[in-house]
């Protein structure tokens, strides 16, 4: 990696990424992933996820490699559609998530103690008391006909984790020597915030980030069995309630192509966030270390 | 970070998951132990209420007509359905104009004991019950669902509820002559009147009760049905045997039997014997298609509606609907037609697509909805919502009544891709200026196939699909509330009849019943209009069956709808069971003939 500064905390992490198999085979599945919507985006795959283009329930063959669903669409068609869909979702709650949580968070943090923080934590108390999933889905039935419902819901609830991190992190930072000295000279709070503060809770970000997308995903498929989620599309989780009504029919393709992708997803999106937080705080896992290893 | 011992333990742990829901399903032997005079039935929705006046559902409806007395029903067995007096003493007798019914009711026939009566037992069923039953509807502060039927009809009923709903205060049309006469005066003549006396709605509940119960009257039911409710709550309902149910033994002939058709079910048993016959009903309120099937074959409920997704692995042949040995062992099956349709209206008082003042934009408007018509495929939406065996039929008068035309042309429910595409060119309707369809449904799997299926239906005519959109519901409720304020484009609804009479789908496409009312297509043809007053005063003839398939045709030129098909039920029974189960809300009042094995008639 010439490109990353020897001593930078990304090439500290890479260098820590690299020695962790596990870590290494998440990203190859993310990837994989990655790529499957890339094809889709460009058009290359899944253009043809709700075309009725064979049989019922036809069973896997050449023209329908996952076989058809009860309309005949192709399941694989709609399989890796969904992979956009996944991708879509997790990156965008993920991101507003990311921006809406560091920014409350850093706040609160700044000012802590004082009457914003008090606000701030006021709220983080009332939504963390409401049950998670019951939230995101008494939100997204609330919201349900307006079409960003499903991102709003997800994105209102899932914030108060990382404004809380990046709280406690941000109350450390701002006693640091650089940052008292950023406040002598004169420069303004938003700015310190913004230069000297935010970036360095960047490890943070970063691995709540990825835990975010893994939990869009997993609430996005819950949404959509229930009902709530996507609406006029396909996703895993659309696929999945409509393998309710096939699989006591002994048609099993949908159930088998939506849980099967999002069981490889899901378990490459954690093998690389574990990874990637053992790489970021190596405290953390040589913590987890002893905890496996202390006697009973 | 994971050890690859702990991700083998998580790979071991799926491919079992995945083994065990892989396992075969067969049917495994129902429960044959001797369970006393017991029937299990399994419904497929709960009423969330038991007042007759709230009875707006099949299942509503089934408790209503099950633990109250309705003045007439249908008969058990004959098909097309006939009137059967029940609490009355016979049919009405009806005045030449049409106008004045009366009724006589049974004498002696007592409400169940209840702590609502004096000294808790139950009293003789007067004609004054019926007439406070009825004036319910009216009352405001009831919020009947069932005023429709009867608004407008009854001599001062409007009046009365004007004056405030004095029960005290006597309507002219609604009179009880006597302890055991009724005469209902009617404002026009009204030919479904006693159809309409065979419904939950007009299920006849003491004033005691009502009065003693309050708001806990709709879970406190007290009548004089067959049966009374022991217990009820949102997963199962009890029904218990009325001892005190009026003696009249069973008549094959009188409940319309015929043996071409129903020989094979052990019906000829029960002739003479005395109904109700099964001493308990327990109803399992099971909405989910898997749990109810699996309900069934564990051999947890005797009954069941089975789902469509099922009738590959049931059936051995479609027409006629036939059971695979296996299952023929151990069930019997009913595949009828149901009372009712299901159909898509347009929005007619939308201007991309309905009326338009503009005779040129109207013309426009009438190709575009005939295209559309011409571009869907009703053979595929049978074959693959109603696993084929659903009925289609043009127009909006189905195959059950009376008054359907098997001999019509079946040109309007047969795709032409062709002819749409054809249609749209000639009109000048193009990719860039076809409207947006806004499609209604409610949130949910089958819904939303049903969509998509659409969808590609109308690509295939050349319809662009980022043009046709899902407006997704929550609820039946909140889909309702939005049709019937005309938001909505294509409205798909099933239509459950009320009565079998084709007129109850026919009011679904009368102007003045235009939303919030049940005309939800909001069409207004003044000469549809013009036919329907004049046919609806009318006894059943040919001439007025021949005003209703004018109407019928009138409906299909101006293609109002993409109509329709009629489901076929596949009913499921424990084949120890004597029974012809009907799920219509015509049909609802059966249980009473339910024969439970080796139940005599004690």
């Amino acid at each position: 990696m010439k490109w990353l500064a020897a001593n930078s905390t990304a090439a500290r992490t890479w260098q820590a990424l690299r020695t962790d198999p596990w870590g290494l085979a998440g990203l190859a599945v993310i990837l994989f992933f990655f790529l499957l919507a890339l094809c889709v985006w460009l058009g290359l795959l899944g253009a043809g996820w709700a075309e009725a283009s064979g049989g019922r329930w036809q069973g896997p063959g050449p023209d329908h490699w996952f076989g058809t669903n009860m309309l005949g669409q192709d399941i694989f068609e709609r399989a890796v559609f969904s992979a956009r869909i996944a991708f879509e979702i997790g990156l965008v709650v993920a991101v507003a998530t990311t921006i809406l949580g560091a920014g409350l968070g850093a706040l609160a943090g700044w000012r802590a103690f004082g009457f914003v923080d008090d606000v701030i934590l006021w709220l983080l108390g009332v939504l963390d008391s409401i049950p998670f999933y019951l939230l995101v889905a008494a939100l997204a039935y609330a919201m349900q006909g307006q079409p960003l419902a499903m991102y709003i819901a997800m994105v209102f609830t899932f914030w108060t984790a990382t404004a809380r991190l990046v709280r406690a992190e941000v109350m450390r930072i701002r006693n640091q020597d650089y940052v008292k000295s950023a406040r002598a000279i004169g420069l303004p709070g938003w700015r310190i915030i913004l230069r000297h503060v935010l970036p360095n809770t960047s490890h943070i970000l970063l691995v709540q980030g990825t835990l975010v997308f893994v939990s869009a995903i997993k609430a996005e498929v819950i949404l959509s069995f229930l009902g709530l989620g996507v609406q006029d599309g396909v996703s895993w989780g659309v696929m999945l309630a409509e393998s309710t009504q096939e699989v006591i029919a002994g048609h099993f393709g949908n159930f088998l192509a939506a849980s099967g992708m999002l069981f490889l997803f899901l378990l490459g999106l954690n093998l690389f966030s574990d990874a990637l937080q053992d790489a970021l705080e190596p405290g953390s896992a040589r913590l987890r270390s002893r905890l496996f290893k202390a006697p009973a | 970070m994971l050890t690859f011992a702990r991700v083998s333990r998580l790979l071991a742990l799926a491919l079992s998951l995945f083994l065990v829901s892989c396992a075969e399903e067969s049917p495994a032997p129902a429960a044959k132990e001797s369970r006393g005079s017991v029937y299990r039935h399994a419904m497929d929705g709960a009423p969330t209420n038991l007042d007759p006046t709230q009875a707006d559902s099949i299942y509503a409806n089934f408790f209503a007509v099950n633990l109250y007395d309705t003045l007439f029903r249908y008969k058990y067995l004959a098909r097309p359905y006939a009137l059967e007096p029940n609490l009355a003493e016979e049919l009405p007798q009806v005045s030449a104009d049409g106008l004045i019914y009366t009724i006589r009711i049974k004498p002696g026939v007592r409400f169940n004991d209840d702590p609502a009566f004096e000294g808790g037992r139950g009293r003789v069923v007067t004609a004054a019950d019926f007439v406070y039953s009825i004036k319910r509807h009216f009352d405001p502060n009831v919020r009947s669902m069932g005023s429709w039927l009867w608004a407008g009809k009854i001599v001062g009923m409007e009046e009365w509820r004007e004056n405030g709903a004095d029960y005290a205060e006597e309507v002219p049309g609604l009179r009880a002559l006597d302890e055991r006469t009724i005469q209902i005066q009617l404002i026009q003549p009204f030919p479904q009147l006693a159809h309409t006396l065979t419904q939950g709605y007009a299920a006849i509940v003491p004033r005691e009760a009502v009065d003693h119960y309050g708001a806990e009257f709709s879970l406190n039911p007290v009548g004089s049905g067959p049966y009374r409710l022991e217990s009820f709550d949102s997963a199962r309902a009890v029904l218990i045997r009325n001892g005190g149910f009026r003696k009249e033994p069973f008549s094959l002939a009188r409940e319309g039997f015929n043996p071409e058709q129903q020989s094979g079910l052990g019906l000829e048993e029960l002739e003479g014997l005395t109904p109700p016959f099964i001493k308990r009903v327990e109803v399992e309120f099971i909405n989910e298609d898997a749990a109810r099937w699996n309900a069934l074959v564990a051999g947890e409920v005797d009954f069941i509606k089975a789902p469509v997704s099922q009738l590959d692995s049931l059936l051995s042949s479609r027409n006629p609907p036939t059971l695979k040995p296996e299952f023929a062992e151990q069930y019997q099956m009913d595949a009828s037609l149901e009372s009712g349709l299901v159909f898509t209206y347009f929005n007619m008082s939308n201007p991309e697509i309905g009326q338009h003042p503009d005779p040129e934009v109207d013309e426009r408007n009438r190709a575009l909805r005939c295209a559309i018509v011409k571009g869907f495929d009703w053979q595929r939406r049978n074959e693959v919502f109603y696993y084929g065996i659903g009925q289609v039929f043009p127009g909006i008068i189905p195959p059950v009544t009376p008054e359907y035309d098997a001999t019509q042309s079946f040109d309007y429910v047969t795709r032409d891709v062709e002819e749409a595409k054809d249609l749209l060119v000639r009109n000048g309707w193009t990719e860039d200026n076809l409207p947006t369809l806004e499609y209604g449904m409610v949130s949910g799997v089958t819904d939303r196939q049903m969509f998509e299926q659409f969808r590609s239906f109308m690509a295939d005519i050349g319809y662009p699909t980022d043009k046709i959109r899902p407006l997704t519901f929550a609820s039946y409720g909140d889909y309702a509330r939005a049709y019937q304020n005309r938001e909505i484009m294509l409205i798909t609804l099933s239509w459950t009849m009320d009565y079998p009479d084709a007129e109850n789908t026919i009011q679904l496409f009368y102007g003045p019943n235009a939303s919030p009312g049940s005309n939800n297509s909001n069409y207004d043809n003044e000469g549809f209009n013009q036919l329907y007053r004049s046919s609806a005063t009318m006894q059943p003839s040919p001439l007025r069956t021949t005003m209703y398939n004018n109407m019928n045709r009138m409906v299909m030129e101006d293609c109002v709808a993409i109509s329709g098909l009629s489901r076929t039920l596949v009913l499921l029974w424990n084949r120890d069971f004597t029974m012809k189960p009907d799920r219509s809300f015509v049909g609802g009042s059966y249980f009473r003939f339910v024969q439970a094995p080796g139940d005599p008639d004690d």
